[in-house]
């Protein structure tokens, strides 16, 4: 399926299909966290490919990522993204400091954060396989930090092969404080939206 | 090079430059001489124009300049070759399709020996990637493959590696400008 072809219908069932995802991957979080978080309501996004890396008004900005492919029924990807501020917040929540206690990114900051961000990947994952009776699974997960712009583009590569245009299914993670500013993006290729809508008796 | 060593300075470079998050901050140059080249497209231009394209990972930047008009093309790759895909839509994105024509639009009949080029990009961006295609790498390949193939020199490259990099070129001189978080601005 085309991606321009989607209906209004159709989309909803992607943003519902992401709300509840992303329901358990927040779930997931705070339980890592031991710190409430909430998801924003998903937003789904046609994107034409030429234009991915400028969707968010800074391709330059700096982040760090967590990509994994997803393995099974369908085709896409996953991918975790923080700036780097909040990436570094998030090591500290996770290891139990003060916020601002870690101050670069180095090799077990790395580990850390492509672990707990497959976690969120699986959580979601597990969302989704349950919902649409389809086996999801991730790839091992890969860390990048650098380029927002650069990271968004190599994680749709693989739909820059098939179509002219990007389904980036999106959720933000929020909280009171504000220390918890993520993303998480689930990217259909296109030849999974006909397995994933039929599945949801939406074709 | 050791992996920190490097982070170190990447840091370093982070805290020197601002950063907004999906915020929709109107992001660019306010120099309106400055145009964009969006992924997958090429664009040709005369001095005083700039051409610019922003975060590389494994997509490649070709530069194209002719120093005797000031005129010059910027390509920016995704893809090596259309055989790989089946898509109907923009075929610019795939280096055997843009580079040909880029270099047409910039010759624009003169002769094309006066061309050079410098090309950028093709990074992995993710580390211990779960893509196994190496599509950066495969994209360099490509890129030389069709410069050998139309008879254009490189003069300069910075290729590979694992870091995002956006490329400016300055049609006055040729100069290609090189910005990424590992090594800041680098000017080819």
């Amino acid at each position: 399926m085309r991606p321009e072809a989607l209906t209004p219908l159709q989309i909803d069932a992607l943003r519902e299909l992401g709300s509840i995802g992303a329901g358990h991957a927040a779930t997931a979080l705070s339980q890592l966290l031991d710190h409430p978080v909430d998801i924003t309501v998903p937003e789904v996004k046609l994107v034409p490919v030429s234009n991915v890396p400028m969707v968010f008004g800074g391709p330059e900005t700096l982040v760090g990522a967590v990509y994994a492919r997803l393995l099974g029924d369908v085709s896409g990807g996953m991918l975790f993204i923080a700036p780097r501020g909040a990436m570094l917040t998030l090591i500290d929540l996770l290891r139990n400091r003060e916020p601002g206690s870690t101050q670069s990114m180095n090799a077990d900051e790395e580990a850390l954060a492509t672990h707990a961000a497959s976690v969120l990947i699986s959580a979601y994952l597990a969302a989704v396989s349950r919902l649409t009776h389809l086996s999801v699974l991730p790839s091992p997960s890969a860390f990048a930090f650098d380029m927002m712009g650069a990271i968004l583009q190599v994680a749709t590569m693989e739909i820059g092969m098939k179509a002219d245009t990007a389904i980036l299914v999106l959720t933000s993670f929020v909280d009171e404080r504000a220390v918890v500013d993520a993303a998480l993006f689930y990217l259909p290729d296109p030849e999974s939206l006909d397995v994933i809508l039929g599945r949801l008796g939406i074709v | 090079m050791s992996s920190s060593a490097g982070w170190e300075s990447c840091e370093r470079r982070a805290r020197q430059m601002t950063v907004g998050f999906l915020s929709g901050l109107s992001w660019g140059d306010p120099n309106a001489n400055v145009i964009h080249v969006g992924t997958g497209e090429f664009a040709v231009a005369e001095h005083p124009a700039i051409l610019m394209t922003p975060a590389l990972g494994s997509c490649v930047g070709v530069a194209v300049w002719d120093a005797v008009r000031h005129r010059g093309g910027l390509a920016h790759v995704m893809l090596p070759a259309s055989s790989e895909a089946t898509i109907d839509g923009n075929r610019d994105r795939f280096a055997c399709v843009a580079i040909p024509h880029m270099i047409e639009a910039v010759a624009e009949g003169t002769a094309q020996p006066r061309l050079v080029a410098k090309i950028v990009g093709g990074a992995a961006m993710f580390k211990a990637s779960s893509n196994p295609s190496n599509v950066g790498e495969r994209n360099i390949d490509e890129v030389r493959n069709q410069l050998r193939l139309l008879r254009i020199p490189i003069l300069a490259e910075d290729t590979g590696g694992n870091h995002a990099r956006t490329v400016e070129l300055r049609l006055d001189t040729g100069v290609l400008v090189v910005r990424s978080y590992m090594y800041g601005i680098r000017e080819l």
